[in-house]
């Protein structure tokens, strides 16, 4: 139906590899199947073959869907822009301006890899018109095509049939080892435990193994007692769960190279890593606003700091935030490192910060005790006996939390670069000045007592907003006025104004 | 803050007022209407919903009689070849700077009860995520004004304001 249209002006269509790869898995999805009823013979029962039965079903209508996507599909890149063309029953045109591309992602799980293919995302971030948009996705052309899209798209001329050349690379980091164990020690171990025992246990089961008994028959567990078997199981649940998550980084993060290569448009942040998914992420260093340093509290002690660029058009919420991420989990010293070749300045993260004033420890130590005396009131109302004594067991914990909290705040302007800190999970924020565009002082009327005030400085790029918290009031205005200069100079006033009612 | 900052130079029209009373006893009616709604219906829960239902209609009431006063002694804005600076906020209050060469798009939103007050808010977007700069309670005409003067000077402003 839409063939004539398709053809003749530079409509492509997908690799026709997809469709192998589809039949390959569609093969696969039913190998389970086959195999309980070989295994079992003509005596197969609900329990057994119904997960098999599942597997199946949703890998050969998966694969039939694929088929049918990869039918439907068509892209074309002209000088402006690139348009995508898909959808069986909802028909779909999308097309991006090609000087709006702001990233271009490649991806290729391991069926991908084997084929030779590549999945590539390109972004075109417009948030303020019409909210983050997602990825335009072309799953999956050649690994040959992949790589020239990605280093001719954002460029707004297409070079015909040159081979990029590789250009200059600046290596600013490769993967090391010694960064495994700061990324394994997460709370999700646990997680990760039991959802490998869950599996293991349903593989077990449908091949006819308790591994339930199994565990229990390993150690005499009656003769250690209810507190030891508590101790060993999370023990070992968390050494379970520490390896896998261990293993799973390895595997994402295999072969990590952090490069800044030339394009045709100017240079790019590029990382590459994976060792089964394979992930490459380019980064228009034009967009590039700032870095982020964040260091969660519970591992503040070993200095474990993730790295990510400020940058405009990389997706801000959990759960895209990997394309900004440059760099995983790694000691201080190295965050830094990368922070500062990034920024190509050392000095923004090398200047100390300047501490906020002790009202703000005041702020957040009445906040403490407010909390916990709530918690500690309602407990005392409603629930029976002693319970309220873990309502005051948690005030020294929310005092800690508040002289941590404090002694995360600071802020400096360094040349070029305003860095603000703060948060329990510290997040040093290192924005460019130019890329402020607003500031805003918020002040509550406990704030205001307090002679306090929370300057935010909004921008295009990252989570929108960078906080520096409670600053007293004369010290924010001064620090918002240098960081954009001469914004507020028409408003600043030494004298109340008639009628002000602040 | 007042002796640091001068604030801005408009206050908003006295029915804005209004308008901040009305929306808090429409809020308020509906959600002590399904409060009350349960109250009557489900009889084993009055236990609960009575004291829930009392607390409901006392913040309401003490919302409406204390937020728009406070908001109209507060809430201020001001807009000069530069920069949009708008003061809002009652219990927590905000300053808002933007530079007029970071504003991305001007627009005028009037709701029916504001239509029924004569008012009108103008929203500036900036490309930040952190939400638009919002001039609430300005009289409907006055709103067009500044709107088109706004939309005239950030349309003279090239590149994508970012």
């Amino acid at each position: 139906m839409s063939e004539p249209v398709a053809r003749g002006e530079g409509w492509e269509r997908l690799d026709a590899r997809v469709i192998w790869v589809d039949l390959v898995r569609m093969l696969l999805s039913l190998v389970p199947m086959a195999v309980t009823t070989l295994l079992f013979g003509g005596a197969v029962d609900g329990p057994v073959l119904w997960p098999a039965a599942i597997v199946g079903v949703l890998g050969v209508v998966g694969a039939v869907v694929d088929v049918l996507r990869w039918v439907k599909t068509r892209y074309r890149v002209t000088e402006e822009r690139l348009e995508v063309r898909t959808g069986l029953l909802v028909r779909s045109h999308r097309s991006i301006r090609r000087d709006r591309i702001r990233s271009v992602d490649t991806t290729a799980r391991l069926r991908h890899r084997l084929a030779g293919l590549r999945v590539v995302a390109i972004r075109a971030g417009d948030r303020s018109t019409v909210g983050e948009s997602a990825p335009l996705r072309l799953d999956a052309v050649t690994t040959a095509t992949a790589t020239r899209l990605q280093d001719e798209l954002p460029t707004g001329a297409r070079a015909p049939e040159a081979e990029p050349e590789p250009g200059g690379e600046v290596v600013l980091a490769t993967f090391r080892w010694r960064w495994v164990p700061y990324n394994a020690f997460t709370v999700w171990a646990f997680l990760t435990a039991a959802g490998l025992g869950w599996g293991a246990y349903w593989f077990g089961s449908s091949v006819g193994i308790d591994l339930a008994g199994v565990v229990v028959g390993l150690v005499d567990w009656g003769a250690l007692g209810t507190a030891w078997t508590v101790v060993v199981a999370v023990l070992a649940t968390g050494a379970v769960g520490v390896v896998g998550v261990g293993a799973a980084f390895v595997a994402e993060q295999w072969g990590f190279r952090l490069v800044r290569a030339d394009g045709p448009r100017g240079t790019v942040l590029r990382t590459s890593h994976g060792l089964f998914r394979t992930r490459r992420v380019d980064r228009d260093e034009a967009r590039l606003r700032g870095v982020e340093l964040r260091q969660p509290l519970l591992w503040r002690w070993s200095t474990a700091t993730e790295t990510s660029v400020v940058s405009t058009g990389l997706g801000t919420s959990w759960l895209t935030t990997s394309a900004s991420t440059v760099l995983p989990k790694a000691p201080m010293a190295d965050a830094r490192r990368v922070a500062g070749a990034v920024l190509r300045d050392d000095r923004p993260l090398g200047t100390p910060l300047r501490a906020h004033p002790r009202a703000a420890l005041r702020r957040r130590l009445g906040w403490a005790v407010l909390v916990s005396g709530v918690l500690t009131g309602g407990l005392w109302w409603f629930a029976p006996g002693g319970w309220w004594l873990v309502g005051a067991g948690t005030l020294p914990v929310a005092l800690g939390l508040a002289v941590v909290a404090y002694r995360s705040l600071g802020h400096a302007l360094v040349g070029r670069h305003l860095v603000t800190s703060r948060g329990l999970n510290r997040a040093t924020v290192v924005l460019r000045r130019g890329a402020v565009v607003g500031v805003t002082f918020r002040q509550s009327v406990l704030q205001r007592r307090l002679g306090l005030v929370t300057v935010r400085t909004t921008t295009a790029a990252g989570a929108g907003v960078y906080a520096a918290p409670d600053l007293l009031v004369a010290d924010g205005v001064a620090l918002a006025d240098a960081t954009v200069p001469g914004l507020l100079t028409p408003y600043r006033g030494l004298s109340p104004t008639v009628g002000s009612a602040a | 803050m007042g002796e640091v900052l001068v604030a801005p130079r408009h206050r908003v029209e006295r029915r804005a007022m209004g308008w901040w009373a009305l929306r808090t006893a429409a809020a308020t009616a509906v959600v002590g209407g399904a409060v009350g709604v349960g109250y009557l219906l489900i009889t084993p829960w009055r236990a609960v919903l009575g004291p829930v239902l009392l607390v409901v209609l006392g913040a309401g009431l003490l919302h409406l009689v204390v937020a728009p006063p406070w908001r109209y002694a507060v809430h201020r804005w001001e807009v000069t070849g530069e920069a949009v600076y708008v003061r809002s906020g009652w219990f927590v209050r905000e300053w808002r700077i933007a530079p007029l060469s970071r504003v991305q798009t001007v627009d005028t939103v009037r709701g029916p009860v504001q239509q029924a007050l004569g008012l009108a808010t103008v929203t500036v977007t900036t490309a930040s995520a952190a939400g638009p700069i919002a001039l609430v309670g300005l009289d409907h005409r006055t709103a067009e004004v500044v709107a088109r003067e706004l939309a005239e000077i950030t349309g003279a402003t090239p590149g994508d304001a970012t």
